[in-house]
């Protein structure tokens, strides 16, 4: 090939690629017509068949550092933590609103209400993750379920949980003891801090409880002020909570914007004990708040696995309906 | 479970794609480390988008894109792909002459062959190990570079053309061509 002659440089990508043996015939002709000619590009083709040659060998040539042995074991390890913790989600209307759904491989990760339209907030797909998706499949049982729940035709959710979204073992610890509390039982904020051997740790335990991320599967409405006032929930939700306890048939009244559990109303019990009390036996009703777990009726007492007090018999004393 | 089934689907890309992936990490940057830290992360990114993959796409070939585009970010991020060649051409000799397909192909000749590709521009190398290593087509290497099926034959071509430049007297020519 001579660089000077404008045939040999017209003619030189036919030639590479009749190298490569990619050539369509009639680029294959030209090519064959115009070495016939010059010698130079003759041997031209030759170096680059040879060259194609060696890339031939060097393609099939073992590697070094060829093992990726290591590296897959770590791509599987990694895979299965991503896998584990991806969340699918869905929304549904509900009695109580827009509410989102998600779980991952392991198990319930979140709940949380939404408002009634817009894009989710920051920290909802935070909460979610990146690698979130929507699979309506994966959540359509939960939210059957949970519409269930809220309509008072199922008082357990025994849902596997997801608990990695916790934001320390101290708030790990106050929802686990705020998920032990029966259906139907209030008890108070400072109850579960001293369930969890911190009863000093009141406002704490308030503040892990505001970032529940199971609100209704780990029933944080069960948990109120000690004067009984629900105080607060899902933001400014209180009317949440209120009818969440009704659902579960404790009885409020309206106080200012917030509503209260009537503890007169309340069968009561000594959080420990085994036996429930109409409110009025002993002393309880000027015990606080934070040594008694409150039901709203007999039978949510007794579907706990409690006994009516031998005492005050409220079996047989019931308090009015 | 339409989301289980896409998994496992996904496992089946992991073994069928994950070897030939790493080696082409590996040749583009030359050691073993690098190509196991970004072979890992083609596969995590490529899991992330599975599953909003069309059916019937060419998966390897977007897994290629996906390497091609990490690996450029690599040698830009680092500006270490020069350190990398300086480093490579003492690594990457090869432990033992091969015989695979009965020529002992010289081993200066082979060298040289590696460090030519070494030298080439970033676009032009990663086309050159695509086609010539890998076997891609070229709308494949076009759609890795984000460039037209011609720029990527264009890109392979100056590429030869540079290597070839780079090993002339040191290609074993045949004979029979020579007549």
């Amino acid at each position: 090939m001579s660089p000077q002659h404008p045939l040999c440089r017209a003619i030189e990508p036919d030639l590479l690629s009749v190298a490569a043996g990619e050539a369509e015939t009639a680029a294959a002709g030209r090519v064959e017509a115009h070495v016939a000619t010059c010698g130079l590009c003759r041997e031209e083709l030759a170096n680059y068949r040879a060259l194609e040659g060696m890339m031939d060998t060097l393609r099939r040539a073992p590697l070094r550092d060829d093992d990726a042995t290591l590296a897959r074991a770590q791509l599987a390890s990694r895979l299965s933590d991503l896998r584990s913790r991806l969340v699918g989600f869905g929304i549904f209307p509900s009695p109580l609103g827009r509410i989102l759904i998600g779980r991952s491989e392991q198990g319930v990760a979140l709940v949380q209400y939404l408002p009634a339209d817009g894009a989710l907030s920051a920290h909802v797909r935070r909460l979610l993750g990146e690698d979130a998706v929507e699979d309506l499949t994966a959540t359509e049982g939960l939210r059957a379920e949970l519409v269930d729940y809220l309509e008072g035709r199922r008082a357990r959710l025994d849902w596997p949980l997801d608990l990695r979204r916790m934001r320390s073992d101290f708030q790990r610890r106050v929802l686990e003891a705020t998920a032990a509390l029966p259906y139907g039982a209030v008890t108070s904020y400072a109850g579960i801090a001293a369930r969890i051997g911190a009863p000093s740790a009141v406002r704490p335990v308030a503040q892990a409880l505001r970032w529940n991320p199971l609100p209704i599967v780990i029933p944080c409405h069960r948990v109120i002020g000690g004067s009984g006032a629900l105080t607060g929930y899902a933001g400014r939700r209180v009317e949440l909570k209120q009818r969440l306890l009704a659902v579960e048939g404790v009885k409020t009244v309206a106080a200012r914007n917030d509503f209260k559990v009537d503890r007169e109303a309340m069968y009561t019990m000594v959080t420990g004990d085994r036996e429930y009390c109409v409110p009025t036996c002993g002393s309880l009703l000027s015990k606080p708040l934070s040594e008694l777990t409150l039901f709203g009726t007999r039978d949510r007492a007794e579907a706990a696995g409690f006994a009516p007090c031998t005492s005050c018999r409220p079996d047989l004393h019931p308090l009015p309906a | 479970m339409g989301r289980v089934m896409a998994e496992d689907a996904f496992e089946a890309v992991v073994g069928a794609h994950h070897a030939e992936i790493r080696r082409y990490l590996l040749r583009i940057t030359a050691r073993g480390s690098d190509a196991d830290d970004l072979s890992q992360e083609t596969f995590l990114r490529a899991f992330r988008a599975y599953r909003a993959l069309p059916p019937g796409s060419n998966v390897r070939a977007w897994l290629f894109t996906i390497a091609t585009n990490l690996g450029r970010n690599h040698f830009r991020a680092q500006g270490r792909r020069r350190r990398a060649y300086a480093a490579a051409a003492m690594e990457m000799r090869p432990d033992a002459p091969d015989r695979t397909d009965g020529h002992v192909m010289v081993e200066e000749a082979r060298d040289r062959l590696e460090r030519a590709v070494g030298e080439l521009p970033g676009k032009q190398r990663l086309a050159f190990i695509m086609r010539k290593m890998h076997e891609l087509e070229y709308a494949e290497i076009g759609a890795s570079l984000s460039c037209s099926e011609e720029s990527a034959r264009a890109h392979v071509f100056q590429a030869l053309r540079k290597v070839r430049r780079s090993l002339d007297g040191h290609l074993p020519l045949e004979m029979e061509s020579r007549s």
